[in-house]
């Protein structure tokens, strides 16, 4: 297994007066996509949040390439590298697509060879060039979910974070966004990647780990989890 | 016919004045849901920051300007660190930076009071004459400056907002947050900015407002009304609204006035703008919020 670029140790976090997680600890090695499975409103979000900074946590430390990051502001962790593609997409709806990508590049380090880059966006996501000048309050939700992921990669971020990429939208675009996670682990890509559906990740995740209230009870590769379909009845309903 | 141009003529320049305070009010609004009570008090400072240059250090008049802008920047500054900055995230933001920033208005507004008296003061930063003539209408030059001040000040905020890194910034911010941060963009840094920039536009409104007038402490708190009507009749944060409602606004004050009487213009505009509101209750610019229950 390759050296972890994410390591997460004993991190616990919430809202006012309601713990959230509870000692959560599992690392993301460079080059795999770990998935992180489990029911609604379980804390699979409130994680990343945490991850990106969007949160702070109460307990335990958070390790990118080596370096902590639990106490630095959101702003500053996506300098480091990692990217959260959050669920909601938090696109800036009064702004075209070209614009959002745009925003991708806002820190200096991301704009290196930012030309050729877009290429490689628009290659991986042609939707979004036929729509550059539109704004992307009028895009669709498979749309939207497209300008999100394009954005955040063109941050340049070594770990991308993907907060259910698959929810509210129709199967035949679930597919195509899938398809383009599949390209992004083939280029080597590390990805982080929130599911709620266990079979939309269980072929291509390297590690899975299993989230309920607040902290991880199973983990796995998608073989084991597979041969074990009591953990999905149990946690996930079937 | 002259009744039309004189209204035209008037109207433009009351609603180039009021467009200036009513931006950077929106601007502010919009960025991060402050309504700033200290706005009308940085009008009045911009306009002492001429007579400051001019009267006191002795500057030439027109870096009376420059000089105006950069302390109504500062002052922006400073209401930032006195109030948004202790009190973002906390609860009900909206309603006690409401109390700090009318707080920190007149802290202003008796300190120029102090320094300053009560006397009423001629702005240095104005020019006299007429210009011309439109059918029998006289556009003195002073209108004319108003115009091109306001025009030149609009169109450089516009093309701050739309082509540059630091706009495109201040308008990311505005839509979404999280979503700003989430793309490196120091929040805390922009909300400066945006309060630097919304000061330096009130100072200029100001100046311009206290070359019709005269300028005393308290003539910041009148232009603060109308900026509020005009932001409320635009919708909430709507920039480019606040634009067109401000020289809306100043075409239905020139009406009443030059159809009626001066002192009718007030009244005619909060009439016309409670109905557009019964009408349009976003705004006539904003957008309807739908809330998923």
């Amino acid at each position: 297994m390759a050296e972890a670029l994410l390591k997460v140790a004993g991190v616990s976090a919430g809202y006012e007066q309601q713990m959230v997680l509870r000692d959560v600890s599992f690392e993301v090695p460079e080059g795999s996509l770990i998935a992180l499975l489990g029911p609604n409103g379980h804390g699979k979000s409130t994680l990343l949040r945490c991850l990106s900074g969007l949160l702070r946590p109460t307990k335990g430390t958070v390790e990118l390439a080596g370096k902590r990051i639990d106490n630095l502001p959101a702003d500053r962790i996506v300098g480091h590298g990692l990217v959260h593609i959050p669920q909601g997409d938090m696109l800036f709806p009064g702004m075209s697509v070209y614009d959002n990508l745009l925003m991708g590049v806002y820190l200096p380090s991301a704009r290196v060879r930012f030309e050729e880059r877009l290429k490689d966006i628009y290659q991986l996501l042609p939707r979004l060039k036929e729509r550059t000048t539109q704004l992307a309050r009028t895009l669709s939700g498979g749309e939207r979910r497209m300008l999100a992921l394009g954005r955040g990669l063109l941050t340049g971020g070594r770990l991308l974070m993907l907060d259910e990429p698959s929810l509210g939208l129709a199967p035949i675009v679930i597919d195509q966004i899938y398809e383009v996670i599949a390209d992004l682990k083939r280029q080597g890509r590390t990805i982080l990647l929130v599911e709620e559906n266990a079979s939309r990740i269980i072929d291509m995740a390297d590690r899975i780990h299993l989230l309920d209230t607040g902290t991880i009870v199973w983990q796995g590769d998608g073989r084991e989890l597979a041969a074990q379909p009591q953990i999905l009845e149990t946690y996930l309903g079937g | 016919m002259d009744y039309l141009i004189q209204i035209i003529v008037s109207g433009l320049t009351l609603g180039s004045m009021y467009a200036l305070s009513a931006v950077g009010l929106s601007l502010v609004w919009g960025s991060f849901n402050c309504l700033n009570m200290a706005h009308g008090s940085v009008m009045a400072l911009g306009a002492y920051f001429t007579l400051i240059a001019v009267d006191s250090i002795g500057f030439p008049v027109w870096v009376s300007l420059p000089f105006a802008m950069v302390g109504g920047a500062l002052v922006g500054t400073a209401v930032y660190y006195l109030s948004v900055h202790w009190m973002l995230n906390t609860r009900n933001y909206e309603t006690n930076i409401i109390i700090a920033t009318f707080g920190i208005g007149m802290v202003m507004e008796n300190g120029l009071l102090k320094i300053f008296g009560g006397y009423p003061y001629a702005q240095p930063l104005t020019v006299q004459g007429v210009a011309g003539l439109i059918g029998n209408v006289p556009v003195n030059y002073r209108s004319i400056v108003i115009w091109v001040v306001a025009a030149v000040l609009m169109v450089a905020l516009g093309l701050l907002l739309t082509r540059t890194r630091a706009g495109r910034a201040i308008r990311a911010v505005a839509q979404n947050r999280d979503g700003a941060k989430l793309m490196g963009v120091p929040v805390a840094r922009v909300y400066v900015q945006v309060l630097m920039l919304a000061s330096l536009l009130a100072a200029v409104s100001g100046i311009l407002i206290s070359t019709t007038l005269q300028i005393v402490p308290y003539m910041g708190a009148n232009p603060l009304l109308k900026a509020f009507i005009v932001i409320c009749l635009a919708g909430l944060g709507n920039i480019l609204g606040a634009l067109y409602a401000a020289l809306l606004v100043g075409l239905v004050e020139a009406s009443a006035s030059t159809l009626w009487a001066p002192q009718y213009g007030f009244p005619v505009i909060l009439v016309v703008v409670i109905l557009a509101l019964i009408w349009r209750p976003e705004g006539l610019f904003g957008r309807v919020m739908v809330a998923r229950q």
